[in-house]
Parts: structure tokens; C-alpha cells; sequence
């Protein structure tokens, strides 16, 4: 039994090439083009947001759909929310649909929480009688019942988001599609919103989740979409296609700045990544006159595995290097580690890093790896530790871009070459 | 025969797909347009919503000025002096034998609410982009509900009639709001006249979505159409045989101006409230006619580009 049934979607756009003009000859087909009439001039560019995607849930699955920025996964929850019509394929699914594809988007700012649920209610199908008997159920699991009268402008963030969730899951949904809002707001209520979803996902509930934060993802969800460029890269269990994605985008690190990766899988956990120094103190930025370190703390859960650490160094939202060991080393025991890299003295300029960590890990008898990747897992000030000679020379001297290695100069006299 | 019937939405039942739940409700999502009737039937199941989207036009008209509620009153009512001290004291213009400031009043009111209702639903994707891109809804909602500000701007309007109506009882003894059946046939003509304001909308809204110049266009061709209409000038001021000499032809303006499906109701509103002019007769079906024309071939029109039109946002 399936509770939603995608067949071959696909969405294409026609992008507009800026430079042709709009001249009068092509005035017909400009009064034309709201039909969408197809028009195969060399102007337009066919862009598939999504192709090809099919895919069926059951009751009760909730399917995280991963994917880099651009993949399709927003376009997909679009389209299951009929905010935009499919170009190709056909959708088929049993009762109502809720979609929370924006913080509060059916949210009227000026009305109170009850206008505003009734509203909702209205958008979503809800007859009134329904609605205005969960009301005080929405209130209370949004916790905002004190302000029930006041308009939701004088809301905070987190109200806003509480009431939104609060509204989409009261309305009896049979399916639910959430754009990354499971994964924000404070710690508690995310987790109750998690586990509000576990509850209802048992009594037959399914969700489409989208989000880019692993941990997110591996906790709440049961089965895990990978999109890529449009396309179902991978489709299954949770475990295996987010190590499998972390796999491929930590390759591609210009993504990695939307990502939030994840800090645990099956055999070990990332517990901390530090900044210390060389007496091995905690420290919280770097003096350019001395070696620092970067301490990566993890727990195995297992035996006989292996470790390849790597490390990338970022300023101003653009990798400088990475580094990455060579070898894999040998875990042999469960227990806690420490990896621990040194970052060269005199090297960093006088700015802010942002250091990303990935640990791969791997049993000792088997090929398939087990990646952890923490996104900006820390940042720290690099700092000179030598008074600055003040006069016009040195000014124009003054360190410039992203690194500053001390280089060994050497001015010598040239020796004098016999001409041939 | 297939397409005819997908055209009025009376597509044949959704063919099994996979073992669904048969319990529940089931619904599809296809590449196709769906119909004209099934768009009326989602309209009407969704019709509550309607009431918060005019309640919201309304509120976000006024509420980002000083003077708010001020403007509500001052829009409509600084050009009706204007015009009735130009047109009605100036140029001595011709009103049935009422004043001229009364049967402006009757006329504009009629015109403004078309006016403003062309003006707002024309632009209705652009109003509603946030909501367009994130909910879905039925899309003929956003044309529909953007005429709540003509509404209530007719209802000022109204309201300041009533209020001449009695000074001109107490200044000259007359009462001029006509008390008989036929006043019932004023709430008929101002419906007319929505009816055709959202039927026009509804496919200047989709062209406004997909080209920004008919944005300004409009303004103009509303204008040239403000002439078109006996709102300044009675019909009867119309001549009904002019001669173009060059051309050896007789032609009949007035018999033309009937041609504008705006003219009937407008002179029905006049007549029915005051008893100005005469009632349009046959030309209020033939409007009627043209105004069901337009208003059907809209619906169609949108619903089959309100995709394409919410792609572009």
C-alpha cells in the first residue's frame, strides 16, 4: 500500500537569453507565450529543475531528500504541494497534503494567532468547524497560548516557527512536506517536533523532509532520497546513502559551504574539534609566532578500524588548502581518540579561519568508507604577536591576501658568469 | 471528444496507480490543464480564503501611510470635485436635468469600481508573489480578491451619495434617490460592472505576469475606455446620426458607444437610482452577453496559464 505514487516528474524551465531583443516581429508569439506555447527560437534554454524522478512512499516513511543546492529537491516539494505544475509525469496520493515549504508563508502578520489558524485552515481544505476545534491543541503544543490576541508581527522567530509546525500537524495531514524547518528553531522544540513526526509517521503520516543537516536527517528519517542535478541518485536506507553523499561532495568542496554534515554514524562519533596549542591548552586564536594545533576528539564504536583524517582551511568563504593524511591509521581498540594536525607557525595572516574536519573511517577488512564531515566545526582569529613597525615602508609591506608564510629572502651579489 | 470533456474538467475517474489507500480521498498531479469546472468547483470549496485575501488588500492599501483611513475617503472623492467644478460648472456639461455634481457621482461611482477592480486584479500576481510561490491555492482567488479595494472605495463613493442626495433635499427640496422597485436594479448593474472588472482582469492579470508593459498600458487604455462610457456625459448627448464626409458615411455614435459593454450598466445605475436617462433595454443583453463572453474565455485563459504565469514569479 502506497500513500504517494511519483511517476517520471520532471520540471523544465525555459530560461531566457538576455540579449535578444524584443522586436515586433515576434510580437504574436510574445501574446502567445503565456499560454506557455513551446517555442524552440534559440533564445530560450531548457533548464530540467528535475527529470525523470520516480519514486512511491508508504504510510508511515519519512524520506529525507538530500541533495547540493540546485538538485531539484525544493522543486519536488513544490510540485507534491502544487505550488508549480509538473512539465512531465504524473503524481498520484491518498489524502490531504500540508506543506510547510516556508516559515509561515499563509501567515497574515497583522491578524492573531486564531485569524490566522482559521486562515490557514481555509488554504489547507480545513473546514472551520474542524479548525476551531484545534485550536487550543495548536496553541498549546505552539506554546503561544498567552498570545493569542496579539498579532503575529509582535512574535518572536521562534513563535512564529512553533505556531507554523503547530498549525501544519494539527490539520490532520495524511502527508507532510517540511522544507528544512525540522532542522531549525531551538534544540527542544526540535526535538519534540521530531518526535511529534515519529508519532505520527507510527499512525501512518509520511513526510517528505528536505534539509542539508545530516544529523537531522539520520535521526528523524527512515528512508533517504539522494537528488542530484534533477535526478534520483540514490534511494534507501538512511545510513547508507547519507555516507554515500558525504562521500561525493566532500570531493567537491565548493558545495560544502550549505552543508551541514554529520558528526556520527555507525562506527564512530566526532566529539570535538578544537584549536590548542602546543602545550596542548585550548586556545581561541591562533599567535602567528607559534604552532598551533587542531584537535579532532572521536569515539569509536568499534574494533579494528581505520582513520584518514583532513582538514580545510577557509577564509572569507574560500578554501585556501586542504590537508589530508596520507596514511590510514589503525584504531584497534573502542575507545577515544585524538587526532591532532599542526598548523605551522608563521603562516596564517591576520584574519579569521574556519577550519572544516572530515574523518573517514573504514574496517580494517572491508573497502566501504564511513565518512564524518563537520562544516566550519571551528573558527579562530590568527593574530601577529610583534609590534608593527609603523613607518611608511613597512605600511607598504603590509601583508596582503589569505596566508603569510614567512619566506626565507636571500640578497646576495651576483656573481660575475664568463660570457661564452 | 476526450479533449472536450478534460476542457470542462469532466475527465474520466483516475485510473489505479500502485495499491493505494483506498479509504482516503485520492488526488493527482498532472502535466495538464484542468478544466473550467473543476477550477469553479475547487473555487467554491476554497471560497473562505477569499474573505482573508480581501480583508489583507484592504488593510495593506492604507497601512503603510500617516494619514491611513484619510486616504480611503480622499482617493475617490478629491477627483469627483475636480471634475464636477471643470465639467459640471465650466464647460456647463449636460446631466438629464440633475445636478451635475449628483449625476457624476452615480456615473463615477459605477466607473471607479471598474476602474480599481481592472487596476488590482490586473497586478494580482505581483500582489500575492509571496503567497503565489509557497501555498497553493486555487490561483483565480488572487484575480477575485483584489477588487476588495474598489469595493470599499464604491462604498465611500455610495456613501457620499446618500449624503448629497439629502443636502440637495434639504437645499432645494428635491429628493432625487429614486423610491421605487426599480432602485433594486442599481445593486444588479454594480454587480455587472465587477463581473466585467474581473473578467477583463483576469487576462490582463496574466499578460500584466508575463510582461510588465501591459502594467503601464492599462492606465491608458482604461482612459480611452473612461470616454467610451456615458459616466462625464449622458447618453443622450450622444448624437445618434454623425456624418464622415470624406467618406460618404453615416454612422451612429450612440449605436456605437452601446457597443462598449460597460455603457448598459452604467445607464441602468443611473436610471435605476435616480431616474436619469432611460433604461438600456435590449443593449443590457447584449452586454450582458459580451460580459459572459469575456468572463468565460478569462477563466479559460487563466487556468490554463496561472502555471506558467506562477513559474515566471
Amino acid at each position: 500500500m502506497d500513500s504517494l505514487v511519483v511517476n517520471g516528474l520532471g520540471k523544465c524551465y525555459i530560461l531566457e537569453r538576455e540579449s535578444e531583443g524584443k522586436g515586433s516581429r515576434s510580437f504574436l508569439k510574445w501574446l502567445r507565450s503565456p499560454l506557455g506555447g513551446g517555442d524552440s527560437e534559440s533564445n530560450t534554454r531548457e533548464f530540467w529543475a528535475l527529470k525523470d524522478v520516480s519514486f512511491r512512499v508508504e504510510p508511515g516513511t519519512i524520506l529525507g531528500v538530500i541533495g547540493p543546492n540546485g538538485a531539484g529537491k525544493t522543486t519536488l516539494l513544490k510540485i507534491l504541494a502544487r505550488v508549480i505544475m509538473p512539465t512531465t509525469g504524473r503524481v498520484v496520493g491518498v489524502g490531504r497534503v500540508v506543506s510547510l515549504l516556508e516559515l509561515g508563508a499563509g501567515f497574515d502578520p497583522d491578524l492573531p494567532a486564531r485569524d490566522n489558524i482559521l486562515m490557514n485552515a481555509a488554504i489547507l481544505g480545513v473546514s472551520r468547524h474542524e479548525a476551531q476545534r484545534q485550536i487550543p491543541e495548536i496553541l498549546e503544543f505552539a506554546e503561544v497560548e498567552q498570545f493569542i490576541n496579539s498579532p503575529l508581527r509582535h512574535y518572536s522567530s521562534g513563535m512564529y516557527l512553533r505556531l507554523a509546525f503547530s498549525v501544519a500537524i494539527h490539520m490532520n495531514p495524511q502527508i507532510l512536506l517540511a522544507d528544512e524547518i525540522l532542522a531549525v528553531g531551538d534544540i527542544a522544540f526540535q526535538e519534540r517536533c521530531q518526535q511529534k513526526v515519529a508519532e505520527m509517521g507510527k499512525a501512518g503520516l509520511t513526510v517528505l523532509f528536505v534539509s542539508h543537516d545530516m544529523d537531522a536527517i539520520l535521526r528523524t528519517c527512515n528512508r533517504v532520497m539522494w537528488l542530484h542535478q534533477g535526478e534520483i541518485r540514490r534511494l534507501g536506507d538512511p545510513e547508507d546513502v547519507v555516507d554515500e553523499y558525504q562521500n561525493a561532495i566532500w570531493s567537491q568542496a565548493d558545495i560544502a559551504t550549505s552543508e551541514r554534515g554529520r558528526r556520527s554514524n555507525r562506527l564512530a562519533e566526532i566529539l570535538s574539534v578544537r584549536l590548542v596549542s602546543a602545550s596542548g591548552k585550548d586556545i581561541g586564536g591562533a599567535p602567528a609566532s607559534e604552532d598551533v594545533y587542531v584537535k579532532i576528539r572521536f569515539r569509536t564504536t568499534k574494533i579494528n578500524l581505520t582513520v584518514k583524517c583532513a582538514l580545510d582551511l577557509s577564509t572569507k568563504a574560500q578554501i585556501i588548502f586542504r590537508a589530508s593524511d596520507d596514511t590510514p591509521r589503525p584504531l584497534e581498540e573502542q575507545g577515544d581518540y585524538e587526532a591532532l594536525v599542526r598548523i605551522p607557525k608563521n603562516l596564517l595572516a591576520e584574519l579569521s579561519y574556519s577550519v572544516t574536519v572530515s574523518c573517514i573511517f573504514k574496517r580494517q577488512n572491508e573497502d566501504k568508507e564511513h565518512p564524518l564531515v563537520v562544516y566550519n566545526a571551528l573558527a579562530f582569529l590568527a593574530y601577529a604577536t610583534f609590534v608593527p613597525d609603523a613607518s611608511p615602508t613597512a605600511r607598504r609591506l603590509e601583508k596582503v591576501g589569505v596566508l603569510a608564510p614567512r619566506l626565507e629572502w636571500i640578497v646576495r651579489k651576483e656573481e660575475p658568469v664568463a660570457r661564452v | 471528444m476526450l479533449a472536450f470533456k478534460r476542457l470542462l474538467g469532466l475527465g474520466g475517474a483516475v485510473p489505479a496507480e500502485g495499491e493505494l489507500d483506498q479509504s482516503r480521498e485520492k488526488w493527482v498531479i498532472e502535466p495538464v490543464h484542468v478544466g473550467v469546472v473543476a477550477r469553479a468547483k475547487e473555487f467554491w470549496r476554497y471560497r473562505r480564503i477569499l474573505w482573508f485575501f480581501a480583508g489583507r488588500r484592504i488593510k495593506e492599501r492604507y497601512e503603510s501611510t500617516t494619514l491611513g483611513k484619510f486616504w480611503l475617503f480622499a482617493r475617490p472623492l478629491m477627483p469627483m470635485f475636480v471634475s464636477t467644478v471643470v465639467f459640471g460648472n465650466m464647460l456647463k456639461m449636460p446631466s438629464d436635468g440633475f445636478p451635475y455634481f449628483l449625476f457624476f457621482l452615480a456615473g463615477n461611482s459605477c466607473w471607479r469600481i471598474f476602474d480599481r477592480s481592472l487596476f488590482w486584479s490586473a497586478r494580482s500576481f505581483d500582489q500575492n508573489r509571496a503567497l503565489l510561490k509557497k501555498v497553493y491555492f486555487p490561483r483565480l482567488i488572487a484575480p477575485v480578491s483584489s477588487v476588495a479595494p474598489a469595493v470599499t472605495e464604491f462604498g465611500v463613493l455610495l456613501g457620499l451619495l446618500l449624503a448629497a442626495t439629502v443636502y440637495y433635499l434639504v437645499t432645494d427640496g428635491k429628493f432625487y434617490l429614486r423610491l421605487s422597485p426599480a432602485l433594486l436594479l442599481a445593486p444588479l448593474a454594480i454587480v455587472m460592472v465587477l463581473f466585467l472588472a474581473i473578467a477583463t482582469g483576469l487576462w490582463m492579470s496574466v499578460f500584466v505576469a508575463r510582461h510588465k508593459d501591459f502594467q503601464f498600458s492599462i492606465r491608458y487604455f482604461t482612459q480611452f475606455w473612461h470616454y467610451l462610457t456615458p459616466v462625464l456625459y449622458p447618453l443622450s448627448a450622444v448624437p445618434t446620426t454623425y456624418e464622415l464626409t470624406k467618406l460618404h458615411l453615416t454612422v451612429n455614435p450612440r449605436m456605437l458607444m452601446q457597443l462598449n459593454p460597460l455603457t448598459a450598466p452604467v445607464q441602468l445605475y443611473k436610471w435605476a437610482l435616480l431616474g436619469a436617462g432611460e433604461f438600456p433595454g435590449l443593449t443590457l443583453v447584449s452586454s450582458l452577453a459580451i460580459m459572459l463572453i469575456v468572463f468565460a474565455s478569462g477563466v479559460w485563459f487563466f487556468t490554463r496559464a496561472e502555471g506558467a504565469s506562477v513559474d515566471r514569479l
